[in-house]
């Protein structure tokens, strides 16, 4: 075979985020079944990038799943961003699930503050039948910075993810993990754990400029996929996250992300 | 008259999704403004996005109104008001940038509004580049014009850059000739 025969046949499918620039900087989209940590301080679009996400998969016909970890998904509808493109009937159809992680820890008797090294697999083991139940191809758990708080040590936590992972890689699940770091955070992640599991880092911040404040993004980390690995500016609207390049001429000082 | 018709003229016979350069006289602003949102992108049927730093939109809105131009089919990037603390409403044809340093903002409420009003073909106005150029330096700016006027020609965009002559300097000409296809003098014949 060709080279470039076998490198067409050896690329790996892809799922189309629908985010338009986010698809051109990973060259098609997040490789299928990649595991991808969302990183970057408040304020800076990690939670709006996963529901569009998931509300374009729902759209193809993807069932998306949405964990939340710290607020009800209630309050997170409606402060949702009006897009266009999204319909509520995406999750009265089902095509668009909202779980509250904290239910399903009562459901399942996790009532511990610290979870050990069984509760680690009832959890994945919990999220697996989930994702088997409602045929769910896109999932955001958001965020993975506060499930890993009841896991304390980097031990569980680096077992947590890399089961989690894998479990959802061999359902085709293509995940985005949400992490939540402080802006002076020189680190990808609160544990320093959740990075270099991860098939795909992507990071979001604040970039101050001569008084500006942007919100950036930059992909770092993809396995499976060339991608820019140029830092872009984005804006949150209601098509949708739009991005364009950041212009390097001016001086430039960075603050957080 | 003959500057609005000179204008619409002129740019009727480009090729399409060209990058042009409008170079006038203050005193023939509001003529190329008729020409460009009252004559060519009607006569072409056009959305026209608007990107002002130099005077706010509220006040080319007022013109318009005057000079009875509809705005169905205008659209506005207003990059002044706000660096103005002006308290007016925003208008709802008018999407607002914090300042004109935020370059890249002002592509993104373009690419905003070119999605918005994707039934039909755009004509992007810059007005003015002479008052982007007090507050960007030269390499950030020409760096800016070239990623958006290439961005607009993909997406088979019109772009029009106005360039006050009093103002022009030797950069700007340099960066003007570098990503315009045709630069048009305005003048009023006769």
């Amino acid at each position: 075979m060709a080279p470039r025969e076998r490198e067409e046949t050896e690329e790996r499918e892809r799922c189309i985020t629908g985010i338009d620039g986010l698809d051109n900087i990973l060259n098609g989209g997040i490789p299928r079944g990649n595991t991808v940590l969302i990183t970057g301080s408040i304020g800076t679009g990690k939670t709006s990038l996963c529901l569009e996400f998931l509300v374009h998969g729902a759209i193809v016909g993807e069932n998306s799943l949405y964990v939340s970890v710290t607020e009800s998904y209630e309050k997170l509808l409606s402060n949702i961003i009006p897009y266009d493109f999204f319909d509520r009937k995406l999750i009265k159809d089902g095509r668009l699930v909202f779980i509250d992680l904290p239910v399903v820890y009562e459901k399942l008797g996790l009532e511990k503050l610290e979870f050990e090294f069984e509760e680690v697999n009832i959890l994945v083991g919990a999220i697996g039948n989930i994702v088997d139940e409602l045929n769910i191809k896109r999932l955001v758990i958001d965020s993975i910075t506060s499930v890993c708080y009841r896991l304390k040590t980097q031990e569980n936590i680096r077992d947590f993810i890399l089961k989690l992972g894998s479990m959802l890689s061999s359902r085709g699940c293509t995940t985005l993990l949400v992490s939540e770091i402080s802006p002076t955070e020189e680190r990808y992640s609160e544990y320093g754990v959740e990075e270099a599991i991860a098939d795909g880092v992507i990071v979001t911040g604040n970039l101050e400029r001569r008084g500006d404040l942007l919100r950036t993004l930059q992909a770092v980390k993809m396995r499976g996929t060339m991608h820019s690995r140029a830092k872009y500016v984005l804006d949150l609207t209601t098509v949708g996250v739009l991005l364009v390049p950041l212009l390097k001429g001016g001086s430039i000082a960075t603050a957080g992300g | 008259m003959a500057v609005t018709t000179e204008v619409s003229e002129k740019l009727s016979s480009l090729p399409e999704a060209a990058a042009v350069t409008l170079r006038m006289r203050a005193e023939h602003y509001f003529d190329v403004i008729r020409a460009l949102l009252d004559v060519f992108s009607i006569k072409k049927s056009l959305d026209a996005i608007y990107v002002t730093s130099t005077i706010p939109s509220a006040s080319i809105i007022n013109a318009l109104e005057v000079l009875e131009i509809r705005l169905d089919h205008i659209w506005f990037v207003d990059c002044i008001s706000q660096i103005m603390m002006s308290p007016g409403h925003k208008h709802e044809h008018a999407v607002y940038v914090e300042s004109p340093t935020m370059l890249e903002n002002l592509m993104l409420k373009v690419e905003y509004l070119i999605r918005k009003t994707k039934d039909r073909k755009n004509l992007v106005i810059l007005d003015s580049i002479n008052s982007l150029a007090i507050h960007n330096n030269t390499k950030i700016l020409s760096e800016f014009l070239h990623i958006l006027v290439n961005n607009l020609r993909a997406k088979e965009a019109y772009t029009i850059i106005f360039s006050m002559e009093q103002y022009e300097s030797e950069d700007i000409r340099n960066m003007l000739n570098l990503v315009s296809d045709e630069t048009l003098q305005v003048e009023a014949e006769g």
